[in-house]
């Protein structure tokens, strides 16, 4: 069944259809919706599990590992700040391999207070050891929660969603509602077969020497690693069932492209639309969507870079610094190539700012005409 | 494609009117896409709102500059800016009671005049003029049924839905069309 829903209404559905047991979440423009919902359903009876109030995110975070460590489904949401200050609990959700899915939705860091979207807020949060999945959609963004509950429910690490602020979750536009039998055989009651019992009292989170520790870590990195093959076997199945798969990256005009524009999140949507547009003036451009950051597809990514002179970056985000937090994990797995392609970086729609097509073409007629790489070229319209 | 923009005041029902007429372009088989600007919203402050419809999916996710039809809750906000960002060969729907010289001005557009704000008075909907505006809208559209929008309205109006209904159909009726341009713009 199609509705028209906004972008938090999607993942709301996402989180209703996937039947969590329990949802632990405090308010903060632009997720509230996504908060607002689930607490209506809640009052109306159409949840299933239940919502906790808390005090802030810190704590919701915090309920979220406990009721998880013991055999629920759980549910979370945040943006900006409220991501920022969860930062403590998110490592110990990971490292106590709890699979919480939270719905993120991009939001400028404070200061100076802004709402609108950078995804500096979930980036900031890259060496959590959480999943991250950029959504570039409304589908994507109800699909995606379902798929991230059956990935973090098998390899046991926390998964994001990630969308952007407003001109994903306040977008409104069709979304298909996938058919709850559907969802319930493609993700059965949550098997924790080493969940916390109040019968059997234990201790959690214990304190370890420095060997414990490092083999400890070792192993959350080799998890990680092998949860690359999970992810993308889950979208596959997804893809049979539903009718719609996403890949960890997807190439559009992947194969004659002289350059080849990257993106992630709503900017892509935008992005397709100026590269049909540059085509047709007789540009063999490309386009790059990476949707799995955490794990980073780098080989996929190799792969699929190939042969390629020119690769352009658009990053919504930004480690002062550095540059484009994207284009830095980018380099990073480009390194190995035997011939690597010009990389060159662009900074746009920081705090929520425009990013037409117009501004797209522009990075890529930049891009087009470049012979060296430079630092990162701010782009923001006159 | 076709991009509507609304222009109105916090608490006129913009937000809620270019969602209502997505629900109404939904039902009619097209696929609408509809957001709003956000950080002011209070009574009386300016908000915008805009739409999309196409016969296939849009991808799209940025704001929309120039607008092929700009509907004017508001007379008070209208300024060249705003009037000047329309396509040529687009509309422009102003909520007033006679036509304001700024808008007569614009060259190679249609202009259609509707008393929103008196037809919500008659009826008792006090500020809320969004379904007057958009009853007018559909006339001028010319291609909504207006038991699309009716139905619509019932689907996403909270309460006095006997009376926005009434407001969109007076508004249908009394909506003054001047064609002025070649194409529709769309």
């Amino acid at each position: 069944m199609k509705e028209l829903m906004t972008g938090n209404e999607a993942i709301a559905h996402g989180v209703r259809l996937s039947r969590v047991q329990l949802v632990a979440a405090y308010p903060i423009t632009p997720q509230t919706p996504i908060y607002e919902k689930l607490s209506q359903w809640e009052s109306e009876g159409k949840l299933g599990g239940v919502m906790v109030r808390v005090e802030s995110e810190h704590t919701a975070m915090a309920t979220c590992i406990a009721a998880s460590l013991t055999g629920v489904r759980v549910f979370t949401a945040s943006s900006s700040q409220g991501i920022a200050l969860m930062h403590e609990m998110l490592h110990f959700a990971s490292g106590n391999r709890v699979p919480i899915v939270m719905g993120c939705v991009n939001r400028a860091l404070a200061v100076p207070w802004a709402f609108g979207s950078d995804q500096t807020d979930t980036l900031a949060q890259r060496d959590t050891g959480w999943i991250q999945f950029y959504c570039e959609d409304n589908q994507e963004a109800l699909d995606t929660v379902i798929q991230a509950f059956r990935v973090s429910e098998t390899v046991c690490f926390p998964s994001m969603v990630i969308i952007d602020g407003f001109y994903t979750s306040h977008f409104m536009e069709p979304v298909e509602i996938p058919p709850q039998e559907a969802v319930d055989e493609f993700l059965p009651p949550l098997p924790m077969p080493n969940r916390f019992d109040f019968s059997v009292p234990a201790f959690l989170s214990n304190v370890v020497g420095p060997l414990d520790y490092f083999r400890f870590r070792q192993r959350s990195f080799s998890d990680m690693a092998h949860s690359m093959e999970v992810i993308k076997r889950v979208d596959e199945e997804f893809g049979r069932t539903f009718g719609r798969s996403y890949g960890v990256l997807e190439g559009v005009h992947l194969e004659d492209a002289e350059a080849v524009l990257i993106t992630s999140g709503a900017i892509t949507g935008t992005a397709r639309v100026a590269v049909e547009e540059l085509r047709g003036e007789g540009f063999r451009m490309g386009l790059l969507k990476i949707r799995l950051f955490r794990p980073f597809p780098a080989k996929e990514v190799c792969r699929l870079l190939e042969g390629k002179r020119k690769v352009g970056v658009i990053d919504r985000n930004i480690s002062i610094g550095q540059g484009g937090i994207f284009c830095q994990e980018l380099k990073a797995a480009l390194y190995p190539m035997a011939t690597r392609p010009l990389v060159q970086n662009y900074i746009a729609g920081l705090g929520g700012l425009d990013v037409p097509v117009e501004l797209i073409k522009e990075v890529a007629r930049d891009l087009m005409g470049r012979d060296r790489e430079e630092g990162p070229i701010w782009m923001a319209e006159p | 494609m076709l991009e509507i923009k609304f222009y109105g005041r916090g608490g006129q029902g913009a937000v809620l009117a270019s969602q209502i007429l997505a629900r109404a372009f939904f039902k009619l088989g097209m696929y609408p896409q509809c957001f709003s600007i956000f950080g002011g919203e209070r009574r009386g402050a300016p908000v915008e709102s805009f739409l999309r419809v196409d016969e296939k999916r849009i991808r799209l996710r940025c704001g929309i500059k120039n607008p092929h039809h700009l509907i004017l809750m508001s007379p008070d906000l209208i300024t060249p800016e705003v009037l000047s960002a329309v396509r040529k060969g687009g509309m422009i729907l102003v909520n007033a009671e006679t036509l304001p010289e700024t808008v007569k001005g614009v060259g190679e557009c249609d202009i259609a005049l509707i008393d929103a704000q008196g037809i919500a008075d008659r009826v008792g909907l006090g500020r809320a003029l969004n379904t007057a505006v958009l009853g007018s809208y559909c006339r001028v559209h010319g291609g909504i049924p207006l038991h699309f929008l009716e139905e619509a309205i019932k689907e996403i109006i909270p309460s006095r839905i006997d009376e926005n209904i009434e407001a969109a159909r007076i508004a249908y009726q009394e909506v003054s069309i001047y064609r002025r341009s070649k194409g529709n713009g769309a």
